[in-house]
């Protein structure tokens, strides 16, 4: 193919590229950070992560007033989820691809320009939902996702094996869910719209489960290669397939009857079926699940499983009440967490660099975990200080992503290490 | 002892590994209080009151006793069969004739159901710990007879003669050949065995003994009391479980390592 990089076997065989081919020529004439689907959106997602949650806390605490939008709470969910989560989302699918499938060109220069333009165009539409009208809101938004599965469907369409379809078909589910939060706004349904945003949590964890268990497999195994660790981590599907499954029946219950006493149980099998996938990371060799760069993924799993136990207890007794407060572990806990050690992972991986030993990333994981923890019990055993927990937690939590921007974000904007392109 | 170790070892992970089978437990669960949102809790007491009545129940030094009288019961049957079915279905596997010959009365033994040896056993034995007892061993020697006369018919005779041509001490063909072999058919059996006890004792008590837990659910259904009667059958569940799960099943995965 003219204006495309073949990459020679020897690379293709170590792996190294994470890609079989390059098109050169559609990357001509464009910066670095258009190089490759994961440059742009991993720094977009963390930059726009820190300044939304940031307004959030100033507001919340009182200290900004935000008076451009009438319903900040739809703001702050909607934003935090679908806002930062489709920059993730579209700068994994993105670099997964062409890995994945041999012959798939990856995604550069001016589609990617064009991808990036209509995020930012989807988040200044939010932010001014209030004079643009939800109409035109939802049709800047909605499209961004679909035009994404159209630009990598091919490949997994023809994959006998079918091995990406069920990540392709929850692109499908989180596109349809956003639809149907414009559809509850514009009162074309009748539902609510922030009982919306509660079904896209259940939906995102599946999300973080389907994506961790792929890049888990490369992480790790990668990581028991660089220590000389002679031993397979397998991420094995039937325990991934369980906890999505109990977790989708959480999420559907909770939606049709929410507050029955059933979503204790639901929830509590959610938190055990998602235990049971850290049974992937005890093999014999080594308790890999305490060395760095492997303990936040195992962490991630184990945050997840503890939010949904929460839940599953606030629902089945009747003293405590802290639902809202308890699947914040699930949204900064798990979610923030795997949005973290994905940009970690494909920032070292795809910019043609091993795993450093950096103190940071350790670091971060924890502040994140702290930020976490006191945000989610905090107003629990400090009802009065809530304000400050808000404030604290939102300090911890924000400076992982801090740190990443300014340690490893001029690595998206570099060319790869090993003169690779892309 | 090495066996042991490695039990040990390996015991913390394998615990670990139950939590895929207590999601599935918990999805039954959930399943279980729909149940009681369609019935009521007159008909089918939800999860919650059903533990919070197991709960009070555990604050009684009533129940204990029971659960003691009730154990001992089932474990001296389940015993006894245990010992007698190994070593018969062991000798009888030996030969041909006997296996042939013990085949239909094993058969007739298993035909009659439980219920009709207890009403047997209380004419024998009166209301007592013999009634109990001998209903648990008859309803259990045939399992473990069975697995231990498949086992020693089983034994591949090839295995023995390299044994032998290696002139491999006795106690080393007992511990490297026969044992292996026989665990895998015997073993399955045990458990099979150790289920069918703890079923039966409880039905035979209910029936035929004024104590044990057996007898507290025929308390619990005169005063209708659907939640204690439920949680009754938690605590027979679970013990049970915790038999298997914690201590049978390590020793087979431990014993049957061979096999992969």
């Amino acid at each position: 193919m003219p204006g495309t990089q073949r990459l020679n076997s020897e690379k293709q065989i170590e792996n190294e590229a994470f890609y079989s081919v390059y098109p050169v020529e559609k990357a001509e004439g464009y910066p670095v950070v258009f190089s490759y689907g994961f440059r742009p959106f991993f720094l977009l997602a963390p930059a726009y992560l820190v300044l939304s949650i940031v307004l959030w806390s100033l507001f919340w605490t009182g200290m900004l007033p935000i008076s451009f939008f009438s319903n900040p709470l739809q703001w702050h969910l909607y934003e935090m989820l679908f806002g930062v989560t489709s920059a993730m989302m579209i700068g994994f699918i993105l670099t997964a691809v062409p890995e994945l499938y041999e012959g798939e060109e990856p995604i550069v220069g001016r589609t990617l320009v064009g991808l990036v333009a209509l995020w930012l165009i989807g988040r200044i539409s939010f932010w001014t939902m209030d004079w643009l009208g939800v109409w035109l809101v939802a049709l800047t938004n909605i499209p961004l996702l679909l035009w994404v599965v159209v630009l990598v469907a091919k490949p997994i369409l023809a994959d006998p094996l079918r091995r990406q379809m069920s990540l392709a078909a929850l692109f499908l589910v989180i596109n349809a869910i956003q639809t149907w939060f414009f559809a509850a706004k514009l009162n074309l349904v009748t539902t609510d719209p922030m009982a919306v945003l509660k079904v896209s949590v259940g939906a995102f964890m599946v999300l973080v489960l389907l994506s961790v268990r792929r890049v888990n497999t490369e992480a790790v195994n990668r990581w028991l290669d660089q220590q000389k660790i002679d031993a397979v981590y397998l991420a094995r599907a039937p325990r991934y397939n369980l906890a999505v499954f109990s977790v989708t029946v959480f999420t559907v219950v909770e939606f049709f009857y929410p507050q029955n006493t059933t979503l204790g149980w639901l929830a509590l099998a959610a938190m055990a079926a998602i235990l049971n996938t850290l049974n992937d990371f005890f093999i014999d060799e080594d308790p890999i699940f305490i060395r760095p760069f492997i303990w936040p993924l195992f962490m991630l799993l184990v945050l997840m499983a503890t939010g949904y136990g929460l839940i599953g207890w606030d629902y089945l007794q009747t003293e405590v009440y802290q639902l809202n407060n308890f699947r914040h572990i699930l949204t900064m806990g798990a979610l923030g967490m795997a949005y973290y050690m994905v940009l970690i992972i494909v920032a070292h991986l795809h910019t043609g660099r091993s795993f450093t030993r950096n103190r940071w990333i350790g670091i971060g994981a924890l502040l994140l975990l702290a930020g976490t923890l006191i945000r989610a019990l905090g107003s629990m055993f400090v009802p009065e200080l809530s304000m400050t927990v808000i404030g604290l937690s939102t300090l911890l939590w924000t400076l992982p992503y801090i740190g990443f921007l300014v340690i490893f974000g001029k690595w998206l904007t570099q060319p790869r290490e090993d003169g690779l392109p892309g | 002892m090495n066996a042991i170790t490695n039990i040990l070892k390996e015991f913390p992970r394998y615990l670990w590994s139950g939590w895929g089978a207590i999601a599935s437990l918990f999805l039954f669960l959930a399943v279980w209080d729909l149940g009681n949102q369609i019935n009521g809790s007159l008909t089918l007491p939800s999860p919650k009151e059903t533990f919070i009545a197991l709960w009070q129940l555990m604050q009684t030094a009533q129940l204990w006793q029971d659960v003691q009288i009730t154990v001992e019961r089932a474990l001296w049957g389940f015993l006894i069969s245990l010992v007698l079915g190994t070593f018969l279905g062991m000798l009888a596997g030996n030969f041909v004739t006997a296996s042939m010959m013990s085949r239909p009365i094993i058969t007739l033994i298993m035909g009659v159901p439980p219920i009709a040896w207890i009403v047997l056993a209380l004419i024998w034995f009166g209301m007592s710990d013999e009634s109990v007892i001998f209903t648990v061993v008859i309803a259990a020697f045939p399992i473990v007879f069975v697995g231990a006369l498949q086992g020693a018919r089983t034994l591949e005779g090839d295995l023995n003669d390299m044994a032998n041509s290696f002139q491999t001490p006795l106690w080393m063909k007992l511990t490297d050949v026969y044992f292996p072999h026989m665990f895998s058919y015997v073993f399955p059996a045990w458990i099979s065995a150790l289920g069918m006890s703890w079923k039966v004792v409880v039905m035979a008590e209910l029936l035929s003994t004024p104590d044990g837990i057996g007898a507290s659910l025929a308390v619990a259904r005169s005063h209708f009391d659907s939640a204690a009667a439920m949680a009754l059958v938690v605590i027979m569940v679970i013990i049970l479980l915790l038999i298997e799960y914690l201590l049978l099943e390590p020793i087979k995965r431990e014993v049957e390592q061979w096999r992969s």
